[in-house]
C-alpha cells in the first residue's frame, strides 16, 4: 500500500530536502480545471486511505517549466481547490476555485503579472539612498546582477527586504506573506533578465532576502507563520554533517541497458523502479542506479537555540530545525550568533506504511534564506565585509523598530550629557555591593572598551582591557563578577576550578552520531566580544593558564589538532580574580607571592586591583545601614538615583556600537608626558639602580582605559581628563598591586618578573657576601661546615637580616657556580 | 438538561467533543474553527463546573506508576508534578473535517476519528499549537504529603472498569488506595479490611523507619503533559502543579516509534523520542494549578491567635529538643531554620535563608541523630531530601542538570529541585579521599547552591542560573567547607532518650505552623533601625570578623524568632532573644 502511493507520480511533496520541483501556477497558464481535480479526488479515494499526502494537482498538469534548485518551489498544498474544506474555506476571498480569472495562485492574492512587474521595476529601478536618483547609473540590484553575471560565480542576489519595503511596501507585505509564491516569480525574473543580458550564463541566480522589517522570538513562532517569511536570531547548537541529496536519479535496466527517465526525489525519498521501462522487456527488479548520472545538492540541518538573554527566567531555551541549502551549507558553525531569514514551515509527522492512525502532528523548521552573523554588542569596525556595505550598516542601526529605538538613543544621549554621568554609572554598577568605587570604575571601562586598531601590517592592537581581581575571602569578589556577567552582552561565566584548557579555548571531538571531528568552541571563543568573568583564577591549572596567553594578548586561540588547524577570534576582555595564595592577603609579600600566577600572565592585565579588608567606621556605619535596609525594606525601594539593569545595558551596548573616540591633541600631548614621568620615576635619588615603573603595556592600558572614559560620556574625542583620569585609575590599581613593600615605589619588574629591584638587589648583596665567605673562611676540599655556622656568620659580619632561606639560595647559586657542594646542613668548598 | 450526556471522568472525550460540535454549530459559518484556535471553545467551563462547582475532583484517580495499571486511557485523571523540562511546541490539526462534521483533535495524540486524507492539505488554518511539559514527581515528596488529599471515591463507572480487570486487581493488591469510602457497596466490600488507614500508617512508618532510607521515588512515574491556551510565561523550570488531563494512551504509535529509522526523522529529531508513550504516558491537560506548600498541608486550622501559635511553637520545640537529644539550642536553631525562606533576591544576596550546620556528627551521633533528624523532618515537610556526602558520591552523582542538545532534553540532577524542597546533606560519612573532576564541579555547585541559593544548568554552551529556594541543613563532624552554612552550631545532646510518637493532630498542627508561618509577610517599623544599625555598628567595633555575611545572618535570624512567635514585624524582645541565642552558640563554638 505504501509503494502505490509512493510510486503515484503525484505523489506529495512535503519533502523539506531541497528536492527540485516545478513551479505551480507561475507561468499564468490557467489553472486545472476543477474537473481535473475532481478526478485526481476520486482517485485518491481508494480503499487504502493515504493518511497524509498533500496532494500538488498542479504538478502533473504543468509540465515542469525549469529544473529549479529553488527549495522553495514545493508547491503550495494551500493551493489544492478540490478539497470539500477549500469549499467552506470560501471566507478566504481569493480561493475560489471557480474564478474563472486564472491570473491568482491559488489560496494567495498573488497575482503573478503584477508581483512579476513589480519585482522587474524593483530590480529595474531601485536606487540606494546614496545612489543618486536621477542619473542614469545602474541602480543597486542592477550592477549586483551585472556582478555576478560578470564573475560567473555568483549564484544568488542578496536582496535587502528594507529597499523592497522602501521601495514598494505591497510587494514586501507580499513576500513575507506568501514567500513561496513571491520567490518563484522573484527567481523567475531574475533568470528572465540575466537570460537577457547575457543569454549564455547558464547558472541559476536565486534571489536571497534579508534583514526583514521585523524579527520574530523564536519562542513566539506560532502556526499563523507558517509559510511565511520570518527571521530569527539565535545561537546554533548543533550542524548535521552535509548531507549530499539526490534532485534527481536516473535508472538503468541490468538486462537491456535501458537508461530510465530521472526520477525525482519524493518526500525524501527515490523510488526505484520495480519494473524496467522498455515495453521490450519489462523486466521485473533489474533497476540499478547509475550514479554519475544522478544530480545531487547539498543540505544540512542546524540547530538553532535561543540565546540565553532571550530565555525568560525559570524557561528552557526554545530550538528550532533550520535547513540549509546549496550554498548555505556550513555557513554557520555552533556557537555561531546568526539571524536567519527563512520561511516557516511544517511537515507531518510520517506514519509507518503500516499504520492506520493518523498522526496530527507536524514538526517545523525554518528553510533557510539568508543567514546572516548578528553580534548585537558591537559594531564590527575591524569586520571589512560589514563595512563596505554603508546602507547595511546604517540598517543594522535601526533595526530595533525604529520609532522605538530613535526614543532610546535620545534618552540615552540625554543621559549621557549629564556632568555626573561618570559617578552615575560607577554607582549603577553593583549597587548592591558597596564601596571598591575604583574597582567598579576599572570595570566599567572594562565594559566600555577600547577600541581596537588594526595595523597595517595585519598585527592587531586589542581594545579589550583585561582585569584581575585579588582579594581576601569575602570581599564580594564574586558578585562584582557577576554582576559583570550579567550586565555584558556576551558574557561567559566559568570558574578557574572546573575549567580545564580546552573548555575555554576550544577542543576537538568526535561527533558521537556521525564520527566525524568537530570543532567546539569554549569560554573564551563564545565570550568573543564580550567579557569572560573567569572565577578562581588562581585555581586554575597551570595548563589552562598557559592557554590564556595567546588569547590575552593576540586575541585568538590556535587550535592544531587531530587534522583541524584553525585559529579562532577571540576578542574577549577578560576579568579574572583571584584568592590570595595564603586565602588571606599577606602585606608583607609581593603580589607574585600573594597570587601563585605567573608574571607573564600578569603582565597581561591592564589593571589588577587588590580588594583588601580594611577596618573603617564610615564603612561600617554605612555597611549596616545597607543590611538594614535590605532586610527591612522592599528591596526595590533601596536601589535609588540609578540606572537600572536594562538601562545600563543599553548605555554600555550604544556606546560599544556607536562611539569610536579618538585621542585629541591635548590627550596625546598628556598622556606622552605622564608615561614619561612615570617612567622617570622609578630614578629616584640617591638610588642607582634602575626601577620600571613602567612598561609599553601600560601605555597601551592607559590609551584602552581613557577611549573608554571617553566612551562613556558618548564623546568621539578623547579629551585631557580622560587621560588624566586613565592614570589615576592605572595608579589606584598599580599603587595597590605593583608597589614594592621593601622601598614604597611603583615596580613594574614585581608584575613582569616577580621579584622587585630591591628584592634583586638585596639577593645580590646576601649572594656576594657568602661568596666572600665561603672563599676567606674555608679551605680547599676542607672539612665541611654546618650552615647554621655559616649563618651565624654572615649575620655578625653584615648589618642586614639574613634567613637561613635566603642562604640557602645564595649557596644554591654558589653551587651552580662550582665553588660550593652542599649535602644537607653541610657545605663543602671544591 | 437532565444529565449530562456524557461521564466527564470515564469519557471526557464526549464532552469535548460535544461542546466543540456545539460551538461549531454556533459560530459563524463561514469560518466555524478558526476561532477557537489558541482559546477554549467552552469545554474548559463544563470540565470546571464538574470537578471545582460540583465536587467531581474527588472522582478523578490520582495517576501514580500504581493506579496507572488500571486507568483506563482517555479518562481523565490526577497528576502532580514538577515542571522538570519543558520540550517546546508541537503543532497539530487542531480541527478537520469529517464529511460533514467538524472534529476536533484537542486533547488527543492522534485523531479519534480516521481523517480524511484530503483535510490535510487545507490544514494550515488549522493548524494550532501545544506546550509540551515532562513532569516527574516531585522530588523528595514524602509519603504523608501524597496521601494528604481526601480519599477517593470512585463513582460506579471506575468500579465497574475496575471489575473488567478484576483479576488482574487482585494480584497487585494493595494499588487500590484510600478506598476505604468507596462510592458502591459492591466494591467497598471487596476492599474493606485491607487497607487501614493511609495517612496515619504512612506517616507513624516514616517516623518509625526513618524512611529515607527507603525508596520514595522508586515506582516514579513521569508524564509528558501537553498544555493547550495556556501561555509558557505562567510556567517554570521546577514549579509544582497539579494537572487534571486526559490520559492517553495508544498502542499503535508506541509500535510506530520503534521503527522510526529514517534520516530525515533523525535529523529533525524529537525530543519525545527519548520518552517512548509506553512508559512516559501522555497527558492532555485541561486544568492545571500550581501548587504551594499548603496544597500539601492539610487542614489548616480555624484558629490563629498569638497563643494559639505559641502553644504549637512550644510543642514543636518540645517535639525537636527529643529528637535532638534535649539540646535545646540547637532544636531552637533548628526551628529557626525550618521557617526560613528566600525572601528577596537584591542581586546577588539572598535575604532571609538560613542554612543550618549542625557539627559534631561523627559514628554514634550520626548514626542516631541523624536518622532522627532526618525523619522528624520528613514528617513535618512535604518535601524533603537527604544525601549522604561522601568521596564516592561526588565523584559520581550528577547534581547539575544538563542539557542534551543531541536529544533536546534536560537531564534532571539531584539539584533539580521543586521550591521549598528541605535538603539535608550528612557530611558525616565523608572520609579523606581524592575528588576528580566531575567530585570537584560537584562540590562547587553544592557550594553555589548555600551561598546564593541557585544551581547552574548546564546548557552545554553556556550555564544559566535557575533560582533553588531550598532549606539547607548540614550534619558534620566538624564545620562544613564543602558547605559554608549560614550558621554553625556544634550539636550537644545530652540524653539518648526516646521520642514519643507524636499524634496525627500535633503533625497536622505542626506542618501547619511551619508553613503558614513560612509564608508570613514581613512588615517594619522604622524607629527599630537606627537601634539595628547602632548594635551592628558596635558589634564590628567589637569584632573586626564580622562581615557582610554575618550581619545578614543576624537580621534574618532575629526576624525569623518573632516569625515563629506569628509576628511579621521584628520587636526589641525578640532582638534581645536572639542576642541570647547567638550568645550561647559563640560560647559553644568556643
Amino acid at each position: 500500500m505504501a509503494s502505490s502511493d509512493y510510486s503515484s507520480p503525484y505523489g506529495p511533496s512535503s519533502s523539506p530536502d531541497g528536492h527540485s520541483s516545478p513551479i505551480p501556477n507561475t507561468d499564468s497558464s490557467p489553472p486545472i480545471p476543477p474537473s481535473t481535480n475532481g478526478g485526481r479526488r476520486r482517485r485518491r479515494r481508494t480503499p487504502t486511505p493515504n493518511p497524509n499526502s498533500y496532494q500538488t494537482p498542479t504538478r502533473s498538469s504543468i509540465p515542469p517549466t525549469s529544473p529549479l534548485s529553488n527549495p522553495f518551489s514545493t508547491p503550495r498544498r494551500r493551493g489544492t481547490p478540490s478539497t470539500p474544506l477549500s469549499a467552506s474555506d470560501a471566507g478566504d476571498e481569493f480561493s475560489d476555485p471557480a474564478d474563472p480569472t486564472p491570473v491568482f495562485v491559488w489560496g494567495t492574492n498573488i497575482s503573478v503579472p503584477d508581483v512579476n512587474a513589480a519585482i522587474l521595476r524593483f530590480l529595474r529601478n531601485f536606487r540606494g539612498p546614496h545612489d543618486d536618483p536621477d542619473s542614469l547609473e545602474q541602480g543597486k540590484y542592477m550592477r549586483a546582477i551585472d556582478r555576478i553575471i560578470q564573475s560567473e560565480a555568483g549564484e544568488s542576489v542578496d536582496v535587502d527586504a528594507h529597499d523592497v519595503f522602501d521601495y514598494d511596501p505591497d510587494l514586501y507585505a507580499k513576500m513575507v506573506r506568501y514567500p513561496l509564491e513571491v520567490l518563484v516569480i522573484f527567481e523567475l525574473v531574475l533568470m528572465d533578465m540575466v537570460a537577457r543580458l547575457d543569454p549564455s550564463y547558464q547558472k541559476h541566480i536565486q534571489p536571497r532576502i534579508f534583514n526583514l522589517k521585523s524579527s520574530v522570538s523564536m519562542r513566539n513562532l506560532n502556526p499563523s507563520d507558517i509559510e511565511k517569511m520570518v527571521s530569527v536570531k539565535g545561537m546554533i547548537i548543533r550542524c548535521s554533517s552535509i548531507i549530499p541529496v539526490v534532485k534527481e536519479a536516473v535508472f538503468r535496466c541490468l538486462i537491456c541497458g535501458y537508461y530510465s527517465d530521472p526520477v525525482l526525489l519524493d518526500r525524501g525519498r527515490i523510488n526505484e523502479p520495480t519494473r524496467c521501462g522498455r515495453q521490450e522487456c519489462l523486466a521485473l527488479n533489474s533497476m540499478t542506479l547509475v550514479h554519475n548520472r544522478c544530480s545531487f545538492t547539498d543540505k544540512q540541518i542546524v540547530k538553532l537555540q535561543e540565546t540565553p538573554d532571550e530565555i525568560p527566567e525559570g524557561g528552557t531555551p526554545h530550538t528550532v530545525s533550520i535547513i540549509m541549502h546549496g550554498k548555505l551549507v556550513d555557513s554557520g558553525k555552533p556557537g555561531d550568533r546568526v539571524e536567519i531569514t527563512g520561511v516557516y514551515r511544517a511537515m507531518s509527522v510520517r506514519v509507518g506504511p503500516t499504520q492506520r492512525t493518523v498522526k496530527s502532528l507536524f514538526k517545523t523548521y525554518i528553510d533557510c534564506l539568508h543567514l546572516k552573523k548578528t553580534d548585537k554588542s558591537r559594531l564590527h569596525i575591524e569586520d571589512p565585509m560589514e563595512c563596505d556595505d554603508n546602507s547595511s550598516t546604517k540598517r543594522t542601526a535601526s533595526e530595533d523598530d525604529s520609532l522605538d529605538y530613535e526614543d532610546k538613543v535620545e534618552k540615552l544621549k540625554e543621559l549621557a550629557k549629564q556632568p555626573d554621568i561618570y559617578d552615575r554609572l560607577t554607582r549603577s554598577l553593583a549597587p548592591n555591593i558597596w564601596e571598591l568605587d575604583d574597582v567598579k570604575r576599572g570595570l566599567l571601562c572594562q565594559l566600555f572598551g577600547g577600541s581596537a586598531v588594526k595595523l597595517q601590517v595585519g598585527t592587531s592592537c586589542r581594545g579589550d582591557i583585561n582585569i584581575l581581581l585579588v582579594g581576601d575571602p569575602g570581599t564580594s569578589k564574586s558578585q562584582l563578577l557577576q554582576y559583570m556577567h550579567k550586565l555584558s552582552p556576551r558574557g561567559i561565566y566559568t570558574s578557574g576550578r572546573g575549567s580545564s584548557a580546552v573548555g575555554l579555548t576550544a577542543y576537538v571531538t568526535k561527533d558521537p552520531e556521525t564520527g566525524e571531528t568537530v570543532l567546539e568552541s569554549g569560554a573564551l571563543v563564545l565570550s568573543d566580544r564580550g567579557v569572560c568573568c573567569i572565577d578562581e583564577f588562581d585555581k586554575m591549572s597551570e595548563n589552562a593558564r598557559s592557554m590564556l596567553h595567546e588569547v590575552m594578548e593576540q586575541q585568538t586561540v590556535s587550535i592544531a589538532k587531530a587534522g583541524i588547524i584553525a585559529s579562532l577570534n577571540a576578542r574577549t576582555s577578560v576579568l579574572a580574580c583571584a584568592n590570595p595564595s595564603g586565602s588571606r592577603y599577606n602585606p608583607r609579600l609581593s603580589v607574585i607571592d600573594n597570587i601563585h600566577l605567573p608574571p607573564t600572565l600578569l603582565s597581561r592585565f591592564d589593571l589588577i586591583y587588590l580588594i583588601l579588608d580594611k577596618p573603617d567606621e564610615q564603612t561600617d556605619r554605612r555597611l549596616a545601614k545597607h543590611i538594614v535596609a535590605l532586610h527591612f525594606e522592599n528591596p526595590e525601594s533601596i536601589v535609588h538615583d540609578v540606572l537600572d539593569l536594562p538601562t545600563l545595558t543599553a548605555y554600555i551596548s550604544y556606546a560599544r556600537k556607536h562611539i569610536h573616540p579618538q585621542l585629541s591633541e591635548e590627550a596625546a600631548e598628556k598622556l606622552v608626558c605622564g608615561y614619561v614621568e612615570m617612567r622617570k620615576r622609578g630614578n629616584f635619588p640617591g638610588s642607582g639602580k634602575k626601577v620600571i615603573t613602567a612598561t609599553a603595556r601600560q601605555i597601551e592600558s592607559l590609551i584602552r582605559l581613557s577611549e573608554a572614559l571617553a566612551r562613556m560620556r558618548f564623546s568621539e574625542w578623547v579629551n585631557g581628563k580622560d587621560v588624566d583620569e586613565a592614570f589615576r585609575l592605572l595608579e589606584v590599581a598599580m599603587q595597590q598591586s605593583a608597589t614594592d613593600h621593601a622601598t614604597g615605589t611603583i615596580d613594574m619588574d614585581l608584575i613582569t618578573t616577580g621579584i622587585s629591584a630591591s628584592e634583586r638587589m638585596r639577593r645580590e648583596n646576601l649572594l656576594t657576601a657568602t661568596r666572600n665567605l665561603v672563599m676567606d673562611k674555608m679551605q680547599l676540599g676542607g672539612p665541611s661546615t654546618r650552615l647554621t655556622e655559616l649563618l651565624e656568620e654572615l649575620r655578625k659580619q653584615n648589618s642586614f637580616e639574613v634567613h637561613l632561606n635566603d642562604l640557602r639560595n645564595a649557596l644554591s647559586t654558589l653551587m651552580s657556580e662550582g665553588i660550593v657542594s652542599l649535602h644537607g646542613d653541610s657545605v663543602k668548598r671544591i | 438538561m437532565v444529565g449530562p450526556l456524557y461521564d466527564f471522568v470515564a469519557n471526557p472525550f464526549g464532552a469535548v467533543r460535544l461542546s466543540f460540535e456545539q460551538a461549531v454549530a454556533a459560530s459563524p459559518a463561514d469560518d466555524p474553527v478558526a476561532v477557537f484556535a489558541g482559546k477554549d471553545w467552552g469545554a474548559l467551563d463544563l470540565f470546571r463546573d464538574f470537578l471545582l462547582e460540583k465536587g467531581g475532583l474527588s472522582q478523578v484517580p490520582i495517576l501514580d506508576a500504581s493506579s496507572r495499571q488500571w486507568i483506563q486511557p482517555n479518562s481523565l485523571v490526577r497528576f502532580r508534578g514538577m515542571v522538570q523540562d519543558m520540550l517546546g511546541k508541537e503543532l497539530y490539526i487542531g480541527a478537520f473535517q469529517d464529511g460533514s462534521n467538524w472534529r476536533t483533535n484537542k486533547y488527543s495524540d492522534g485523531a479519534l476519528f480516521p481523517m480524511p486524507a484530503g483535510c490535510q492539505s487545507a490544514y494550515e488554518s488549522n493548524l494550532w499549537e501545544r506546550l509540551l511539559l515532562h513532569c516527574v514527581p516531585v522530588p523528595g515528596h514524602n509519603s504523608w504529603a501524597t496521601h494528604s488529599t481526601p480519599p477517593q471515591v470512585f463513582r460506579n463507572v471506575m468500579d465497574n472498569s475496575m471489575y473488567e480487570h478484576g483479576e488482574k486487581r487482585q494480584r497487585d493488591e494493595g494499588i487500590v488506595e484510600n478506598n476505604e469510602h468507596g462510592g458502591s457497596p459492591s466494591s467497598k466490600k471487596q476492599k474493606e479490611g485491607e487497607h487501614p488507614c493511609q495517612l496515619n500508617h504512612s506517616s507513624q512508618r516514616s517516623l518509625v523507619q526513618g524512611g529515607f532510607s527507603e525508596p520514595r521515588n522508586g515506582a516514579a512515574l513521569s508524564c509528558v503533559i501537553k498544555m493547550y491556551d495556556t501561555p509558557e510565561c505562567d510556567l517554570k523550570l521546577n514549579d509544582v502543579f497539579e494537572f487534571i488531563a486526559i490520559y492517553t494512551f495508544d498502542p499503535e504509535l508506541v509500535a510506530y516509534k520503534e521503527d522510526a529509522d529514517d534520516l530525515t526523522d533523525d535529523l529533525l529529531d524529537d525530543p519525545l523520542m527519548h520518552l517512548p508513550p509506553s512508559k512516559v504516558p501522555r497527558l492532555h491537560c485541561l486544568i492545571c494549578r500550581k501548587l504551594a506548600i499548603q496544597d500539601f498541608v492539610s487542614s489548616p486550622l480555624s484558629v490563629e491567635l498569638p497563643n494559639m501559635i505559641k502553644g504549637i511553637r512550644g510543642s514543636l520545640l518540645r517535639h525537636l529538643t527529643q529528637v535532638l537529644g534535649n539540646d535545646g539550642l540547637a532544636a531552637e536553631c533548628l526551628l529557626l531554620h525550618l521557617l526560613s525562606r528566600l525572601r528577596a533576591r537584591v542581586d546577588a544576596v539572598s535575604v532571609g535563608k538560613l542554612s543550618l550546620n549542625l557539627t559534631g556528627f561523627n559514628g554514634e551521633t550520626a548514626s542516631i541523630f541523624g536518622n532522627r533528624i532526618t525523619s522528624a523532618i520528613q514528617s513535618l515537610l512535604p518535601f524533603s531530601q537527604y544525601i549522604p556526602l561522601t568521596v564516592d558520591y561526588l565523584n559520581t552523582a550528577t547534581l547539575q542538570p544538563k542539557k542534551n542538545n543531541q536529544t533536546g532534553r534536560l537531564i534532571p540532577g539531584v539539584l533539580q529541585l521543586a521550591q521549598g524542597t528541605h535538603l539535608t546533606i550528612d557530611e558525616s560519612h565523608l572520609q579523606p579521599g581524592n575528588l576528580d573532576s566531575n567530585g570537584v564541579h560537584n562540590a562547587r555547585l553544592l557550594k553555589k547552591l548555600i551561598e546564593q541559593l541557585s544551581v547552574e544548568y548546564d546548557f552545554e554552551f553556556y550555564t544559566s542560573e535557575m533560582t533553588a529556594d531550598v532549606q539547607l541543613l548540614i550534619l558534620s563532624d566538624g564545620k562544613s567547607n564543602i558547605m559554608p552554612a549560614d550558621l554553625v552550631l556544634p550539636f550537644c545532646p545530652n540524653a539518648v532518650n526516646s521520642i514519643a510518637n507524636p499524634s496525627p493532630e500535633e503533625l497536622q498542627s505542626w506542618r501547619w505552623y511551619l508553613d503558614t508561618l513560612r509564608s508570613l509577610p514581613y512588615s517594619s517599623q522604622p524607629d527599630l533601625h537606627q537601634m539595628l544599625q547602632d548594635e551592628l555598628v558596635a558589634a564590628m567595633r567589637e569584632d573586626r570578623s564580622l562581615g557582610c555575611q554575618q550581619l545578614n545572618r543576624w537580621l534574618t535570624m532575629a526576624r525569623l524568632i518573632s516569625v515563629s512567635f506569628g509576628d511579621g514585624e521584628l520587636s526589641l524582645e525578640h532582638w534581645q532573644m536572639f542576642k541570647e541565642i547567638e550568645r550561647l552558640r559563640k560560647e559553644r563554638i568556643k
